[in-house]
């Protein structure tokens, strides 16, 4: 993974494969391990206040987009797709550092795995952990959604990239508009459950006979095909099942890992939920963005807010109907329904203001387009490898839950 | 471009080619919208292909002339011809989706799977509903990529023919048939050249995809996530892996190798690895889907049923990974090949996993409850049906096994794990190692159990049927055999022998005690001198102990006939030796005094009868019923 190098810079990791190799006696057991809870704990804290400090985005309008391409790549902004790898990247990190302290838990200790409370968080875990990876697969089918529409979207910018806009790209340009937002509206609709077959797209009424019936039948065949999962799997009931057993271990309970288990399930939660929020995702109707976090972990205010902030604009999303948070595929809908207008009722050849108005656009949806050539395919490849790790970990798991023989004895 | 044939034709007038194309403009008349150009006449077709190179030709030539500069006049000519071209492409473009939509009746499923030569004289529809044999003539197999040539139209007018007998190798289908393939390559041309790859690759990714899709479930496969499966009782899943195996098959080797090659002889050679991105663009919802069942199987809880089923699956997917690897050769396709890898080791770590977690179950399995008669042990049998179904399955698992298992040794002082030292199995692979110490485990747990019986006797005939049996396993499965080796197996013969032995001293020694010399003769006096109160006590004694033993160990079992059968005779030879020769020395003693029958209860012959009632497991007065017969 190319991105992740910036926090394993951390001594975390290395200090703990140094220490497992020395003897130590039972009381620095204790006071260690509070010391390493206290390291993991600010390390989350840390990224999450850097993931919460990403400049919002500009909104593009008139501003022509920032092109200023030279910083853009150092810059992430909110719920952009550079923002979305990082807050893979923070989880990837949380992980190893969080797999770290299952092993050493377990090698100081082999039996707290069959004793409660972790006879009971671990199943759970595992359980989690299977909801995690469907929400990573369908995620990695919206991406590929999004990457449908971009390729739409491309077409739309080679032909108003012509100088001067001839009648017959302004046409082509219409056809390839009308069908990226009729996919973008198909997965709206579908994402916000199937309360109407007729949503309040407002395309149809701005757009006129833009989306024609066979974009319509078109964006609806590939939308059915693009779900991996069964009709009635939905990703915010995947998301509530997930934090609904996820309760802050209290008193006795508190001490050793039954509280890096807590965190790192508010982090898995998190993380999908903002993923789901972001991108083209089946069935999200009620997604809940609100954590319950008490207050006095030091990462629970970066995460609570960013996950306000989430909140607030999915509620301005399910309000004006859009695909997904995601800040490039919110630019692309909206520059798309500008270029279509333009397009559409197209004389030629288009009077001064207009023409340079569209060409700005025009230019924004290329940028945005790049954007996303350049980070889509990395963003999946990196959702991949969260659900890989996922993976290694549940069997890690299952591997410590059968040594604890906890799993075995009534089976044959 | 084209054939050298049509280049002979004088070229087109411009204004004929701007012409033609607008008569053919769908928007403008209802006519154009109704009927399809590929379906007209060939000579309309070509006259169409050939305006459109005239546009594209006359279209760079304006472009050229006009250099970056863009003067005022030079404009607008210049919108003129593009807009036709534009036109021309919206045209193609439909004229591109109709000729695929029409070649996309998804592929029969039986089709698709025939495994066999069973199903030889079945015929089947292709995609364009016709006539498929099974056989093929041997000129169709040698399609080459060069589809202008007229030879391949000439072959195209043919029925396409094909073979796919089994699924054991890649073998592709023509999806849709040659001339179509031609008017599809044609028209892809003209639009990559024009510009208009994109909306080429996207209208073939939208049609394919769905046919792709169709076909996709006529195999069978279903749309469940990982949580679902996880969900699914293991009888249901264990149908669902047989059946995602066959299918898996099929859906690399014939549906995928199949769009690999239509998106070849489509795009090949025209742009830089198009094919690849609308094969990929066609295939990779599917292929993902096809994989994560298998992905969502290699990370469930494991325990030991599903062992079979996850080596069936690991070597399914084992076989097919040559065939992935070169379906899915391209750049762009790089992540399944990685992917199905992956979930190879991720399957074989997954059997790993299910062997040790085995042998804990082994060791742990907890039941205290005696099995009646010291019978064979429910356990025993499972673990031994269990390590023969292992020995099915040693080539595979002996790739995957490859760590010896993590035994007790005499200096671990562990009493919960017994020792096993492997010293004593040199050159043993692991897997038979670990077989080895499964056998090891389970006695060890056995005689745990052996100690819930409160008579003694009954422990070591328990012990001692369940070491035969485990023998009697082994030498069963030759496979098994020869990992365990004859050593192991000599070793465990002698146990259960030794058993045997143990069993009849617990049993036999006090009952031959009443029947020894010593204590009966008065003051060590000679034969006339013997007590016959000692002697009378003797007697009943003996008979009191014979009775009891008989009653009892009658309804014990000793499930092996032959096993049973030495076990008797062997207590014979020792009972009715000493018995026949008591008798003989002191019968008169008691027969001479009052009552001699209540002291000699059996006669020699008894004894020999009540001797057969042992070990079948019925209460006495079953076996008096029975052998009245």
């Amino acid at each position: 993974m190319p991105a992740t190098t910036e926090y394993q810079g951390s001594s975390f990791l290395g200090r703990i494969s140094i220490r497992r190799n020395q003897v130590v006696s039972m009381d620095g057991h204790h006071e260690q391990e509070l010391e390493d809870l206290d390291l993991f704990q600010r390390n989350i804290a840390d990224r999450f206040s850097e993931l919460l400090s990403a400049r919002p985005p500009t909104d593009g309008g008139d501003g022509g987009g920032d092109s200023s391409s030279s910083a853009a790549s150092a810059d992430a902004p909110f719920l952009s797709v550079a923002w979305l790898r990082k807050l893979l990247d923070v989880f990837l990190c949380c992980e190893a550092e969080f797999k770290a302290f299952l092993i050493m838990g377990r090698e100081r200790d082999p039996s707290v795995i069959a004793k409660p409370p972790l006879d009971r968080l671990l199943p759970e875990l595992l359980d989690r952990a299977v909801k995690a990876l469907d929400v990573c697969n369908a995620v990695m089918h919206g991406v590929d959604a999004v990457r449908h529409c971009q390729k739409l979207s491309e077409i739309a910018v080679a032909a108003l990239e012509q100088q001067p806009i001839g009648e017959g790209q302004a046409r082509r340009a219409k056809k390839a508009l009308g069908s990226m937002l009729a996919l973008l509206a198909a997965e709206d609709k579908d994402s916000s459950g199937h309360k109407s077959t007729e949503r309040t797209w407002s395309f149809g009424r701005r757009g006129g006979s833009a989306v024609t019936n066979k974009d319509r039948s078109a964006a609806a065949q590939f939308r059915t095909l693009t779900w991996g999962v069964s009709k009635n799997w939905s990703a915010s009931k995947q998301i509530q099942a997930m934090s609904a057993n996820l309760v802050v271990p209290r008193g006795a309970e508190a001490s050793g890992l039954a509280l890096p288990v807590y965190i790192m399930g508010a982090i898995t939660v998190f993380v999908m939920s903002a993923l789901v929020a972001a991108i083209p995702c089946q069935e999200r109707s009620g997604l809940a963005m609100h954590l319950q976090v008490p207050k006095q972990f030091g990462w629970a205010q970066p995460m609570t807010a960013l996950a306000e902030k989430i909140g607030e604009e999915w509620k301005r999303k399910e309000k004006r109907g859009m695909a997904g948070l995601m800040e490039e595929l919110q630019r692309m809908e909206r520059l798309g329904q500008a270029l279509a207008e333009f397009a559409d009722p197209f004389q030629y050849p288009a009077e001064g203001e207009r023409a340079e108005e569209a060409a700005a656009r025009a230019a924004e949806l290329a940028e945005t387009c790049r954007r996303m050539e350049e980070g889509l395919v990395p963003l999946q490849m990196q959702i991949r490898e969260v659900f890989h790790r996922i993976v290694r970990s549940r069997s890690e798991v299952l591997d410590v839950l059968d040594q604890a023989g906890k799993l075995s004895a009534p089976t044959l | 471009m084209d054939s050298p044939e049509k280049s002979l034709h004088s070229p087109m007038p411009i204004d004929d080619a701007e012409e033609l194309i607008l008569r053919w403009d769908s928007t403008a008349s209802e006519d154009a919208r109704e009927k399809m150009i590929f379906e007209s006449h060939r000579d309309e077709i070509d006259r169409y292909l050939r305006a459109v190179d005239e546009l594209h030709r006359s279209m760079s030539s304006v472009s050229l002339s006009e250099g970056g500069g863009g003067g005022g006049g030079g404009d607008e000519q210049g919108d003129k011809v593009s807009s036709t071209v534009q036109i021309a492409m919206a045209r193609l473009e439909d004229e591109f989706r109709n000729i695929l939509l029409s070649h996309t009746s998804p592929l029969e499923a039986d089709s698709l799977t025939t495994e066999s030569s069973s199903s030889v004289h079945s015929s089947i529809s292709s995609a364009d509903g016709a006539e498929v044999h099974l056989y093929v003539d041997d000129d169709s197999t040698h399609k080459g990529l060069d589809l202008s040539s007229d030879e391949v139209k000439a072959e195209s007018s043919r029925r396409s023919s094909i073979s796919y007998r089994s699924t054991s190798s890649i073998r592709e289908i023509d999806l849709v048939p040659s001339e179509a393939v031609y008017d599809l390559r044609c028209i892809a041309e003209r639009m990559i050249s024009c510009g208009y790859l994109r909306e080429c690759v996207q209208v073939y990714g939208s049609v394919r995809k769905s046919a792709v899709d169709a076909s996709f479930r006529r195999l069978g496969f279903e749309k469940l996530s990982i949580g679902d499966i996880q969900r699914l009782e293991w009888d249901a899943l264990e149908v669902k892996i047989r059946r995602w195996i066959r299918a898996a098959k099929a859906c690399i080797r014939v549906l995928f190798a199949s769009e690999k090659k239509l998106c070849e002889e489509i795009f090949y050679g025209i742009g830089t690895k198009i094919e690849d991105a609308c094969f990929m663009e066609t295939v990779k919802g599917p292929a993902l889907q096809l994989f994560n069942f298998a992905e969502a199987i290699s990370i469930s809880r494991r325990s030991p049923e599903k062992l079979f089923k996850i080596l069936d699956l690991h070597d399914a997917l084992m076989d097919l990974i040559p065939d992935i690897d070169v379906v899915f050769q391209c750049k762009s396709a790089e992540s399944i090949r990685v992917q199905a890898a992956e979930i190879l080791s991720r399957l074989g770590e997954a059997a790993r996993g299910i062997l040790s977690e085995f042998e804990n179950a082994v060791l742990r399995e907890p039941s205290q409850v005696p099995v009646p008669g010291g019978t064979i042990h429910p356990l025993t049998r499972y673990v031994m049906n269990y390590i023969s179904l292992i020995s099915d399955y040693k080539l595979t698992l002996s790739g995957l096994i490859v760590s010896k298992p993590s035994t007790g040794s005499r200096y671990s002082g562990d009493p919960t794990i017994p020792d096993m030292e492997f010293a004593e199995f040199e050159g043993k692979s692991p897997l038979a190692l670990h077989l080895i110490w499964i056998i090891v485990i389970l006695q060890f747990n056995l005689e745990g159990k052996s100690k819930h019986y409160r008579d003694n006797s009954l422990a070591h005939l328990f012990m001692m049927n369940n070491v035969h049996y485990i023998v009697q396993k082994v030498k069963g499965s030759p496979e098994l055999r020869e990992m365990i080796g004859d050593d192991y197996l000599r070793k465990m013969t002698g146990k259960f022998r030794q058993l045997a032995t143990s069993y009849q001293r617990a049993t036999w020694v006090s009952v031959l005690y009443c029947l020894r010399d010593e204590g009966l003769h008065a003051s060590g006096g000679f034969s006339s001198g013997v007590s016959r109160n000692a002697l009378r006590e003797r007697f009943k004694a003996f008979n009191a102990m014979f009775d009891e033993v008989h009653r009892t160990q009658a309804t014990w079992l000793v499930p092996d006939p032959q096993l049973r059968e030495e076990l008797r005779i062997s207590i014979s030879e020792k009972l009715i030796p000493a018995y026949r020769s008591f008798l003989g020395r002191f019968r008169s003693h008691i027969e001479s005094g009052r009552h001699p029958e209540n002291y000699i209860k059996y006669s020699v012959e008894d004894l020999e009868t009540a001797v057969l009632d042992f070990f079948e497991g019925y209460p006495v007065s079953q076996h008096l019923r029975r052998r009245s017969h």
